[in-house]
């Protein structure tokens, strides 16, 4: 249930961390296959994170899918919190991801 | 209906029919206090929260509205008369910047407006109609169309949008003109540094640009923290002692504006403003090369006396006059004083009376501010010391 919220957290921190750092430390020039080394890092880190969390997504979905109206009420609350927090997830970590491409990494 | 309503209007003693409201009670409670002149006491909100008279006001609603719309209308037409155009106004972009961040500030005020108004109708529609026709609202598929796919939607387009305008606005040039603006309690030291074999010089109170090329200002502070502002032409930027922040844009139309200080730095904060010209490149290159040279030497025997007064009354230990003895590096540069629109930092125009009152009031007129009042010259030499600060073109 919470798998898209901790993907979201490590997406947050790689990126946080990366860009700070390799701002900081003046090595931003280093490039791989064209991309800036910035924005390298924040597009793997995003991928990643959104594909653990399309993943927790979908599981969560089967679950809600499963508890069917015969379910305990807990059980059918569970499901569901787990199906909207990782669709929250997965928009959020979108979010977070977008500004990279846009912005210059170290303005 | 009708004795709820007589009783609040006892109880409450409001004057006519018509003042007798729901908000009445409401708004009472709220602030307890006055309201049309009469006390509200506390004890009598709970009663008149009970009759609240949900029929009557529905049969004042429509005039309540159109009184209300007319009050908005003229408030909005006075604050367009007095912002919408003008020399310091954010709302009458005068660069490309600024363009950008208005339509940011138009987009977001109307469209939040627009939300705002759907979704208040759609609240008092769920109050008022009858539940057989405001069911839908409740329904999962409104749920998720209204309350999720639509903000999802609305912010997912504004985050790259405002990512843009972020972008595109306030981005460093490489042949921008630089020119250094140091915040001083309450006045703005001005310099334009060397540049293309072109002399350093400074001024004051005044910032110069070429109309269609970009500028790059650097600023900083000299005590407290001050901001710098010039609605037309984009963002602040805080001028922080010790640390040097900067601001580019590019000046579209030629024309006089003005700039102001947009952080709380003293008594005399709110009369800590400059002027700000935009001139066509020839005008401006003409006027650079006017500022660099020394001050002009006076041509009649009263300016001549002015000047002689200016080193007598120790000026020139605040003040630079570039071609005297006048060297004071505290105060503004006074070497072209006279070809500014404005003294005192933008509030007074420029002009003989002025700089004599400026000289002999200075602390009545801007009290707080860092250079004495000269009261006691005789009123010749104040003439003639304002004289020759005015001839100094
Ligand atoms: C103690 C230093 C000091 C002395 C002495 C001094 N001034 Fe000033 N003067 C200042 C400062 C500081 C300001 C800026 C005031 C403000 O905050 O607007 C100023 C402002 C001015 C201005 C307005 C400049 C502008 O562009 O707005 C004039 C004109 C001026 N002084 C003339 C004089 C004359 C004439 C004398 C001598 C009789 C004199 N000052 C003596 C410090 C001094
Ligand atoms: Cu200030």
């Amino acid at each position: 249930m919470l798998a898209g919220l901790v993907a979201w957290a490590v997406q947050f921190t790689v990126i946080y961390g990366a860009t700070s750092t390799l701002c900081g430390r003046g090595w931003v020039g280093a490039t791989m296959l064209g991309v800036g080394n910035v924005q390298a890092i924040i597009l793997a880190a995003t991928l990643a994170a959104l594909a653990v969390t399309a993943l927790a997504l979908a599981w969560s979905l089967r679950l809600y899918g499963q508890a069917g109206d015969r379910a305990a009420p807990a059980d059918r609350f569970m499901s569901q919190t787990g199906a909207l927090i990782n669709g929250f997830s997965l928009l959020v970590i979108l979010w977070h991801g977008i500004p990279a491409f846009i912005l210059p990494a170290c303005a | 209906m009708g004795k709820g309503r007589a009783a609040g209007q006892e109880s409450c003693q409001c004057g006519g029919e018509a003042e007798f409201a729901f908000w009445r009670p409401v708004a009472g409670c709220f602030a307890g206090t006055k309201s049309h002149g009469q006390a509200y006491p506390f004890s009598a909100c709970k009663t008149h929260v009970g009759q609240m008279d949900l029929e009557a006001t529905w049969r004042d609603a429509p005039r309540r509205l159109r009184a209300a719309t007319a009050r908005a209308a003229a408030f909005a037409c006075v604050l367009s008369l007095m912002g919408c155009s003008g020399v310091q106004s954010a709302l009458d972009p005068a660069g490309g910047d600024a363009r950008q961040i208005y339509w940011l500030t138009v987009i977001m005020t109307v469209g939040g407006t627009l939300i705002f108004l759907f979704v208040t109708g759609l609240l008092l529609y769920a109050i008022f109609a009858p539940p057989e026709r405001r069911a839908w609202l409740g329904s999962r598929r409104t749920i998720v169309y209204g309350g999720l796919a639509f903000p999802i939607v609305i912010l997912s387009a504004l985050l790259p949008y405002g990512l843009i305008v972020m972008r595109d606005t306030d981005v460093p040039m490489p042949d921008a003109l630089p020119i250094e603006v140091i915040g001083e309690q309450y006045w703005w030291r001005v310099k334009y540094p060397v540049e293309g074999g072109k002399p350093e010089f400074a001024t004051a109170n005044e910032l110069v640009v070429p109309v269609g090329r970009p500028v790059t200002v650097s600023v900083t502070s000299a005590d407290v923290i001050h901001s710098f502002w010039i609605p037309n032409f984009g963002g602040k930027i805080d001028m922080i002692p010790g640390r040097i922040n900067r601001l580019n844009f590019t000046a579209e139309r030629p024309g006089i504006y003005r700039g102001v200080c947009a952080e709380f730095c003293g008594d005399q904060h709110a009369r800590m403003a400059f002027d700000m010209v935009a001139l066509e490149p020839a005008a401006f290159e003409a006027w650079r090369a006017a500022q660099a040279k020394p001050a002009q030497d006076p041509d009649a025997p009263h300016l001549a006396r002015g000047r002689e007064l200016f080193r007598i009354a120790g000026c020139g230990s605040c003040h630079v006059v570039r071609g005297t003895e006048g060297n004071g590096a505290f105060g503004p540069d006074l070497t072209h004083v006279g070809s500014r629109r404005t003294i005192g930092a933008g509030q007074f125009p420029n002009n003989i009376g002025t700089l004599a009152g400026w000289i002999a009031n200075t602390q009545h007129i801007k009290p707080g501010v860092r250079m004495p009042s000269y009261g006691s010259f005789t009123g010749e030499d104040l003439r003639a010391l304002a004289g020759y600060l005015e001839s100094l073109k």
